[in-house]
């Protein structure tokens, strides 16, 4: 059974949906903490926009959820299809020296991630405020999407590029 | 799905200091403090009724990002502090936070009589089966062929502990392990820990990302056990010997009177304690 069928009201839905975008911000802010602290303010910032974002989103199904009573959910009861949220980005993806282009591609991912999510209940659920709602929602992670791609165009860093550090500390002494 | 009707009321990032981490990106135990808080956060124990004490390394930074009590120690004498501290204060929850290096090598000795000690207290050990801090030496869990290190050309030769197998053996009373690609998993299992009544081990499989780089495809090795918790120390024996050290869960747990002193143990009167010391 996967989730569209597991999930059958849409007071978990919006739940799952909150708990999705609260998770990728708190993920996106944690990682540009890491980039702060390792002197990459560029990348950092845009960690940071990406939380903003996320945050954003996860405020905007907090309104469509006025006035229901939604359900608490403990963290490792969310039944994700991996071990944490489809947006939460891969802590383990990012480097000291990454650049803005590499920090790009992992968001696009994310996001990428949390549309099939929304786009699997627009198609699939038996409930047809799920389906709607879902939609609406992958159609704004589609918009992220785009929004990211502008972002991925107008940067002259390459994701390609490799990251040099002359003193480098994974050194083994 | 199961799904909890109590309300969480404090937030998990209410746990966490101003500090930032200084840990490399990719750290694994970024996900161990985030267990932590979130674990916190669902007993929504008040923070002035926590402590959190470490030794030394990377992972024993862990108590100055948290918002609770904290108190960065000594290298592999965690483990004593708590005792004292939860000697003194049975009120306080207690965790205990280290590395493989610290609570393995120095702290051995420590670790081993905190298990059959059996005081109400929760220990983490962040095992990335190298020495960060110092730059990526081998520790009490590296394999005997791993040779990245100058000091261990060729690797170290020698047989790596089963943290596991070594709780059990002293006589811990819940014993379990988490990976960190599973935070939210990780939490649950710190939550059983904390409400556990005794000493509870949790391993966590921490991946160094500068040192063990390799330690990142761990997420591809991991799996949970597929036996339920045991209470028999046979049973938990042989599962902690026929598995590959990667496999995750609650392997052992077993209610055993806890010690603390004044409670059927030594006399554990703090103020009369602190009156014999009296200048």
């Amino acid at each position: 059974m996967n989730l569209t069928q597991k999930i059958t009201s849409l007071d978990t839905f919006l739940a799952y949906s909150i708990a999705l975008e609260e998770e990728a911000a708190d993920r996106h802010d944690e990682l540009a903490d890491m980039l702060d602290v390792h002197n990459n303010p560029g990348v950092a910032a845009t960690f940071r926009k990406l939380a903003h974002y996320s945050r954003l989103h996860a405020q905007e199904i907090r309104d469509h959820s006025k006035g229901r009573s939604l359900p608490v959910i403990a963290p490792w009861d969310f039944d994700w299809e991996n071990m944490e949220g489809p947006e939460t980005a891969d802590i383990g993806a990012v480097n000291y020296l990454m650049n803005t282009a590499q920090a790009l591609q992992i968001a696009m991912g994310n996001e990428q991630r949390a549309h099939d999510f929304y786009y699997q209940f627009s198609q699939q659920s038996q409930d047809p405020e799920i389906r709607a709602m879902a939609g609406e929602f992958a159609e704004e992670e589609k918009e992220h999407l785009d929004l990211l791609k502008m972002w991925m165009d107008s940067t002259d860093e390459s994701v390609d590029e490799q990251v040099y550090d002359p003193d480098p500390a994974h050194m083994p002494e | 799905m199961n799904q909890s009707n109590a309300p969480i009321q404090i937030k998990p990032k209410d746990y966490k200091s101003a500090i930032k981490p200084v840990w490399c990106p990719g750290c694994g135990d970024f996900a161990v403090l985030n267990a932590i808080t979130k674990a916190l956060a669902f007993l929504e124990l008040p923070k002035e009724d926590v402590a959190l004490i470490s030794g030394i390394g990377c992972s024993s930074r862990i108590a100055a990002y948290t918002s609770v009590y904290g108190f960065h120690g000594v290298h592999g004498r965690a483990l004593a502090l708590a005792a004292g501290l939860k000697a003194a204060r049975e009120d306080l929850t207690v965790l205990v936070a280290g590395g493989d290096g610290d609570g393995l090598s120095i702290g051995g000795n420590h670790f081993i009589h905190a298990c059959r000690r059996n005081m109400d207290m929760t220990y983490i050990i962040m095992d990335n089966r190298v020495y960060g801090m110092t730059k990526g030496q081998a520790s009490p869990t590296t394999a005997p062929d791993w040779g990245d290190s100058k000091l261990t050309p060729g690797g170290t030769g020698i047989r790596p502990f089963q943290p596991a197998g070594l709780a059990l053996s002293a006589g811990a009373s819940f014993i379990a392990r988490g990976f960190t690609g599973d935070p939210n998993g990780l939490a649950r299992m710190l939550v059983a820990a904390i409400e556990h009544p005794g000493f509870s081990f949790i391993q966590v499989l921490s991946p160094c990302p500068t040192f063990r780089p390799e330690q990142m495809n761990w997420k591809h090795h991991v799996q949970a056990f597929e036996e339920e918790t045991s209470s028999d120390p046979l049973l938990a024996a042989q599962r902690i010997q026929a598995d590959d050290g990667m496999s995750t869960g609650i392997i052992y747990q077993e209610d055993v009177p806890v010690f603390q002193p004044g409670n059927g143990g030594a006399p554990g009167d703090a103020v009369r304690f602190e009156s014999e010391f009296e200048i």
